[in-house]
């Protein structure tokens, strides 16, 4: 062995120590990427979250009319004279009657004022009315016996919220012809702009708890709320299909604990988190099929600016199935390409061993022959993956520049057949070239890019087609509205496989290059993957050639980087057309 | 004189390692994938497989689920060398009864000769 076998051999180690940091640069752009899609993942949950707060707030935040009302009666004195105020208010099992006495009176003064507001309640709604129902409120002055003063004016004012009678407010005095026309107005405008106030602002809850339903309604992800005795208040049609009940009326607690079959312990979790008042997330759960992550909140409402009362939680089943198969598919890519990289690398690594340990007088020029050979191989390898692997991150990246002039098509095809043309003798293939005489002269085109797609399916052609068969490679003018069989037919020769008329119908005025062989073909459904970057390292040609498989992935970026798009034609046991289209405006 | 029949599509593979093994004093035969191996395993009888995971046409453990089902020869101890190192791999091979599993890329060929002899013993013995 002589000095330059060293030189050789020291230029494969820094090699190999050039592409593994190559191929670490590369891990660290899928490290990045994996960061920033945790990243959006993040902040899309944080949006989430936000919505279910602002759900639980809107439970606690009910208007309370009685407090608007209670807040007008106590200034109402400043405005007019009254004995007394009193308000009568519909609740949904009794009704209200409070009365605030500004001076006192008699105890049949009241009575008769709270008769007479329910008569006004009954007539204005329709409505007989027990007096049994009547829950009764006096505060201010007191009540007394002595004074038997009756009711002398009299002043009654209907409450109105959003079109609908609520109540009655009512001021009296015993001193007679009190309420004239300008206390009546100033009283009617009191009303009428807080009712007018309340009516706006229950419009606003109304429509942004429509809003929120809706938002629940129609989130990807199931979410579930209960009260603090964990009654379900809400189940939105995703929380109901992961536990398969869609069409079930009544959803109880039950459902859930039943369905889920204790893979989840739902009840024990609300009970944590609602008494506690903290929140959980679970691993990943599978249920039906599918993987979820689980996450449970206590809802906290506002009982006034500073305190908070827990008034139930909230489930939510995140469906990360999709997740997990990228991540399984993304880790089944990197264990190829290591095993690809490892590969012809441990090649070069176990012929340099064996060289070392033989040294270099016992190695015949057979055999030193030989072992360059494969060393020229395995790097030669080792270097189409390592730029398979940059092209597809530059791809990804949108990095991949194409720079279109206008070239003859021609020339690029007969350039790459001329390549090709020992191999596929090899293969004892015949390959031919077949153009349209309808061609134009130049077509714009980024032409290394496209000599590098059609290295790919020229080289695919080779690889998969049977001994004695033909690979055309042709070129071919489309002209919108022309149909393509037509214009097939314009081509000196025949092709073996046809091209798919459907695909051409609406199709500007654009150039279509391909390769037809003559393999075993593919079935319809398998063509559909072919052109992704992870299927690809999985399904290696079985006839035990190489190859990284990213080829067809990255023909597919080049091509729609000139605007254009590629796909395939495949009979089976007749063979495969490649095709791609590049557009000529 | 022992012999090993190493099962690998990879010529730089089946070239340097039966090289060293051969230096070991070893008989060496070779199969390109897994189906050339199931014949030869039948016709060679050997002493020892040396076996890679992907091949084309039938793969390392496909071609153990095969040979496990062989009641005449799947006594012979099988000894994986892959360039796959995950977990899921090795406890793959675990589970098909072989007898190591090797990296290719991280162990040299005198660490494959020293655990052939371990399995086998040396030739001659």
């Amino acid at each position: 062995m002589d000095s330059s076998t060293f030189t050789i051999l020291s230029f494969f180690l820094a090699f190999g120590g050039i592409s593994a940091s190559i191929y670490f640069l590369w891990k660290d752009n899928q490290a990045k990427k994996a960061l920033a899609k945790r990243e959006e993942d993040i902040s899309r949950r944080m949006y989430e979250l936000a919505i279910l707060k602002e759900l639980g707030d809107r439970i606690g935040y009910s208007l309370d009319v009685q407090q608007i009302i209670d807040i007008i009666t106590s200034s109402l004195h400043q405005f007019i004279e009254y004995s007394a105020v009193s308000y009568m208010l519909l609740s949904p099992e009794k009704l209200i009657f409070k009365m605030h006495l500004e001076r006192s009176v008699h105890q049949k003064f009241v009575n008769d004022i709270r008769d007479r507001m329910l008569g006004s309640l009954s007539a204005l709604l329709d409505r007989e009315f027990n007096k049994k129902d009547v829950q009764e409120i006096i505060s201010g002055a007191i009540i007394i016996e002595e004074l038997d003063e009756p009711v002398r004016s009299f002043f009654n004012i209907p409450l109105v919220i959003d079109e609908k009678v609520v109540g009655v407010l009512t001021v009296a005095d015993t001193k007679a012809g009190l309420y004239k026309e300008e206390e009546m107005t100033i009283l009617y405008k009191i009303i009428q702009q807080a009712s007018k106030a309340v009516t706006s602002l229950q419009g606003v809850v109304k429509t942004e708890q429509a809003k929120v339903n809706a938002m629940v309604e129609s989130m990807a992800d199931g979410v579930v709320m209960t009260d603090t005795d964990y009654r379900i208040l809400v189940a939105n049609p995703s929380a109901r299909s992961v536990i398969g009940v869609q069409n079930k009326k009544d959803i109880t607690i039950f459902d859930f604990i039943d369905n889920l079959q204790g893979k989840f312990d739902m009840r024990g979790q609300l009970e944590e988190s609602v008494k506690l008042n903290k929140s959980f997330k679970s691993d990943e759960v599978l249920i039906r099929d599918k993987f979820y992550r689980i996450f449970v909140f206590p809802v906290s409402a506002n009982i006034n600016a500073l305190e908070k009362n827990v008034v139930g939680g909230v489930v939510i089943f995140h469906d990360v199935t999709a997740e997990r198969a990228i991540e399984e598919i993304r880790e089944q890519f990197t264990s190829m390409v290591v095993h690809e990289l490892r590969t012809p690398l441990s090649g070069i690594n176990k012929i340099s061993e064996l060289l070392r340990q033989e040294g270099p007088e016992k190695i015949d020029r057979k055999d030193y022959d030989h072992y360059i050979q494969l060393i020229w191989s395995d790097s030669s390898s080792m270097l189409d993956l390592v730029n398979d692997i940059l092209d597809v991150s530059k791809l990804e990246a949108g990095k991949f520049e194409v720079k279109k002039e206008p070239k003859d098509i021609k020339q690029a095809i007969a350039n790459r057949l001329e390549f090709f043309k020992p191999s596929a003798d090899d293969a004892k293939l015949k390959i031919i070239a077949l153009y349209d005489p309808e061609l134009p002269p130049q077509v714009p085109i980024d032409e290394s890019s496209i000599k590098q797609v059609l290295n790919n399916l020229i080289s695919n052609a080779i690889k998969f087609s049977l001994t004695g068969g033909t690979i055309d490679i042709f070129a071919l003018h489309h002209k919108a509205g022309s149909k393509i069989t037509d214009e097939l037919a314009r081509l000196p020769d025949k092709l073996t496989v046809k091209l798919p008329e459907d695909k051409f119908v609406n199709l500007a005025d654009s150039i279509v290059v391909g390769v037809s062989d003559t393999s075993a073909g593919i079935s319809e459904s398998a063509t559909k993957e072919l052109f992704t970057k992870f299927k690809q390292l999985g399904n290696k040609p079985k006839t035990g050639q190489k190859g990284s498989g990213l080829g067809l992935a990255i023909a597919k970026g080049i091509v729609e980087g000139h605007g254009g798009s590629i796909g395939v034609w495949s009979e089976l046991g007749v063979g495969s057309n490649f095709y791609f289209v590049l557009p000529l405006s | 004189m022992k012999k090993i029949l190493i099962i690998d599509d990879d010529p730089t593979f089946q070239e340097t390692t039966s090289g060293a093994l051969k230096n070991a004093g070893y008989e060496v035969i070779s199969a390109s994938d897994g189906q050339e191996g199931l014949v030869m395993t039948e016709k060679e009888q050997p002493n020892l497989i040396i076996l890679d995971l992907m091949m084309p046409k039938l793969g390392g453990i496909d071609f153990l689920n095969i040979l496990q089902k062989d009641r005449e020869n799947n006594k012979i101890p099988v000894l994986i060398t892959s360039n796959f190192s995950g977990s899921d791999k090795v406890n793959a091979g675990i589970e098909h009864g072989v007898r190591g599993y090797i990296v290719k890329s991280d162990e040299s060929l005198k660490t494959i000769t020293n655990a052939v002899e371990s399995i086998i013993g040396k030739t001659g013995e």
